[in-house]
């Protein structure tokens, strides 16, 4: 077929068969996820660099007894787990996930694509959550990456034997292993609190630099405001301060306050980054991108 | 109203302000369906402001859109249904490849026009680059995908905002002949452009817009009524002289142009009279070249006029 016969053809169509809904915005960004390099590096760092940690945690001949579950990290492979989610939720976690949820809004500024999406048959609304979803899809994938990955490195190259909990207690191995599967999920709600700030300072910024190095940024500043004295009455709303929630659970008489508080303050960051940054892509003019 | 009988575009007194600045004044612009229709204006005039505006990425101060009889306060996305373009340079994402493009963007629109891809790539002559990185490509073929990635919504408007622009003098040929083409096969066209030669060859009727404000709306035939005449560049071996003889052609205007000959601007019957004159009276004819086009000279006439001189935006109607 000539083109000249090609363009009367395209030009008498019909209308389109149907009207794309969010399915296929979110269809759209997960296979732009896909082929981004940064996306892919990531998912291989999570599944990659615990093994490479257990192994030279367990090369080691003096354990880091300063750290929490340190010094037993030769005697359970229940320890060591516990050992890296204390280290990773520092700043590898926020990390992690802004490598995403930092670059999911602002690198259409970057690459002046916005303009290219808001003129096909998708609303804003659309846009926002399809890329919401997928980056908090990205950030749980993570997650779930790097614990399955710790957990099972560890168990294979250092063993499951009984795990020393924090008040002294022995946990049986296969009670360890739920402690420790459970205490990996408690990072669930502080890490999508700090995906919800990725997007929102993404969306602000349109500068992906920006809107990645920003949540590990913050996330410092909150341990190091969280360890000063005097900011009780914040610690509970401190991005950072969920991710020790999982403490309660490794003692002898379990409690779950420090859960509960860090559930609701996560759901705070959560809800008020999403709407701030949902106003603004709304009201938002396109004009360079 | 019969479907075929409403405006493909019907803006109505828009007006887009940036703080003090008024980026469109109060405009109006009907394009009929069917109709290939210039918006012309320098850069700075609010043409791609207005463009901005029609694909609602940008809301207007003051004003009503309507696009085949939707609004964007009514209908929402649904006042895209048909149609499709770009505003500036139309840009992609640089780790895909033009096929892929092309096919995420099909996914946007519901993924019924996934299977023209093949079709609008051999359009748009990308057919053995689409499965390159878009990243590779020169500025021209991320013009010619900007045209496939709307083709592929088979639209009823085209609107494509300064299509050449960027493009070497094949590219700038080739982009116009698309254009022509898409236009001759019935689709509706809204095209932005800074050059008046693209215009008058693509277009039926001309908005020309300066520093947000309409000073022509009309058709190419009424622009060329208002025209002036052709202008020529002449060069003699002894201008002083062609000057005093260009003094007795009183339906040519003969001045000096500071870079040297003569300015002669007039109808081409007495322009050849005085040519013919300069030789008889033994001058050497060294130069005889057109200035711009009328319609160029007009355009610039309009767009560049001092803000105090509006003789000229009185007596085309602007």
């Amino acid at each position: 077929m000539s083109a000249s016969e090609i363009v009367p053809a395209l030009v008498a169509a019909g209308s389109r068969a149907r009207r794309p809904g969010l399915g296929s915005a979110f269809g759209w960004e997960l296979s732009k996820l896909w082929k981004q390099k940064r996306a892919k590096i990531t998912l291989a760092f999570a599944a990659v660099a615990p093994v490479l940690i257990v192994l030279i945690v367990k090369s080691q001949q003096r354990p880091p007894k300063d750290s929490l579950f340190g010094r037993f990290i030769h005697e359970s492979g229940w320890s060591v787990p516990l050992l890296i989610l204390g280290f990773a939720a520092q700043w590898v976690l926020p990390l992690l996930t802004a490598l995403v949820a930092g670059d999911i809004f602002a690198g259409e500024n970057q690459m002046g694509t916005w303009k290219t999406l808001l003129t096909r048959s998708v609303s804003r609304t659309q846009i926002f959550w399809a890329k919401t979803i997928t980056a908090v899809l990205f950030a749980l994938g993570v997650l779930l990456l790097l614990s399955v990955s710790t957990i099972l490195s560890s168990i294979i190259l250092i063993g499951h034997q009984p795990l020393v909990g924090l008040t002294g207690q022995v946990i049986p191995s296969y009670t360890a292993a739920l402690l420790v599967s459970a205490s990996w999920a408690t990072a669930i709600p502080p890490l999508l609190a700090f995906t919800c700030l990725a997007i929102l300072l993404s969306v602000l910024s349109g500068n992906p630099s920006f809107a990645i190095a920003g949540p590990v940024v913050i996330g410092m500043v909150m341990q190091l405001g969280g360890s000063l004295g005097g900011v009780e009455a914040l610690r509970p709303f401190l991005l950072t301060t969920p991710f020790e929630a999982w403490h309660g659970l490794i003692v002898q008489d379990r409690f779950y306050g420090p859960l509960e508080y860090g559930l609701i303050g996560s759901m705070v960051w959560c809800v008020g980054s999403l709407t701030w940054a949902y106003v603004a892509i709304r009201r938002r003019d396109v004009t360079g991108g | 109203m019969p479907v075929a009988e409403v405006l493909a575009v019907d803006a109505v007194g828009v007006t887009k302000r940036y703080g003090d600045l008024v980026a469109v004044n109060g405009i109006s612009i009907q394009v009929e369906q069917g109709e290939v229709y210039g918006v012309l204006g320098p850069n700075g005039a609010g043409k791609t402001t207005f463009m901005r505006m029609l694909f609602g990425l940008i809301r207007p101060d003051a004003g009503e859109i309507r696009l085949f009889g939707r609004t964007w306060e009514k209908d929402g996305t649904r006042v895209l249904d048909d149609v499709a373009g770009f505003v500036e340079t139309p840009r992609f994402y640089p780790y895909l490849t033009g096929r892929e493009n092309l096919v995420g963007l099909a996914r946007l629109d519901g993924g019924g026009s996934a299977n023209r891809i093949d079709d609008v790539l051999d359009i748009v002559d990308l057919a053995a680059r689409a499965d390159d990185k878009t990243r590779e490509y020169s500025y021209g073929m991320r013009q010619r995908l900007g045209v496939a990635a709307s083709l592929i919504r088979h639209p009823r408007l085209l609107v494509v905002d300064e299509p050449a622009n960027g493009l070497d003098p094949a590219g700038i040929r080739d982009m116009r002949a698309l254009i022509k083409r898409l236009a001759d096969s019935g689709l509706t066209v809204l095209l932005s452009s800074h050059d008046m030669i693209e215009v008058e060859e693509i277009c039926d009727n001309v908005t020309i817009m300066r520093k947000g404000d309409v000073v022509f709306h009309g058709s190419i035939a009424e622009l060329r009524e208002q025209a002036p005449e052709q202008g020529h560049r002449v060069s003699t071996d002894d201008d002083e002289r062609a000057i005093a003889i260009g003094r007795d052609f009183e339906q040519l205007v003969v001045g000096r142009v500071d870079e040297g000959g003569l300015s002669v601007v007039g109808a081409q019957d007495e322009v050849d009279r005085l040519v013919k004159t300069f030789v008889d009276q033994g001058l050497a004819l060294r130069a005889l070249e057109n200035t711009e086009t009328p319609l160029q000279t007009l355009f610039f006439m309009l767009t560049e006029r001092d803000h105090h001189d509006s003789e000229l935006a009185a007596a085309v109607g602007g």
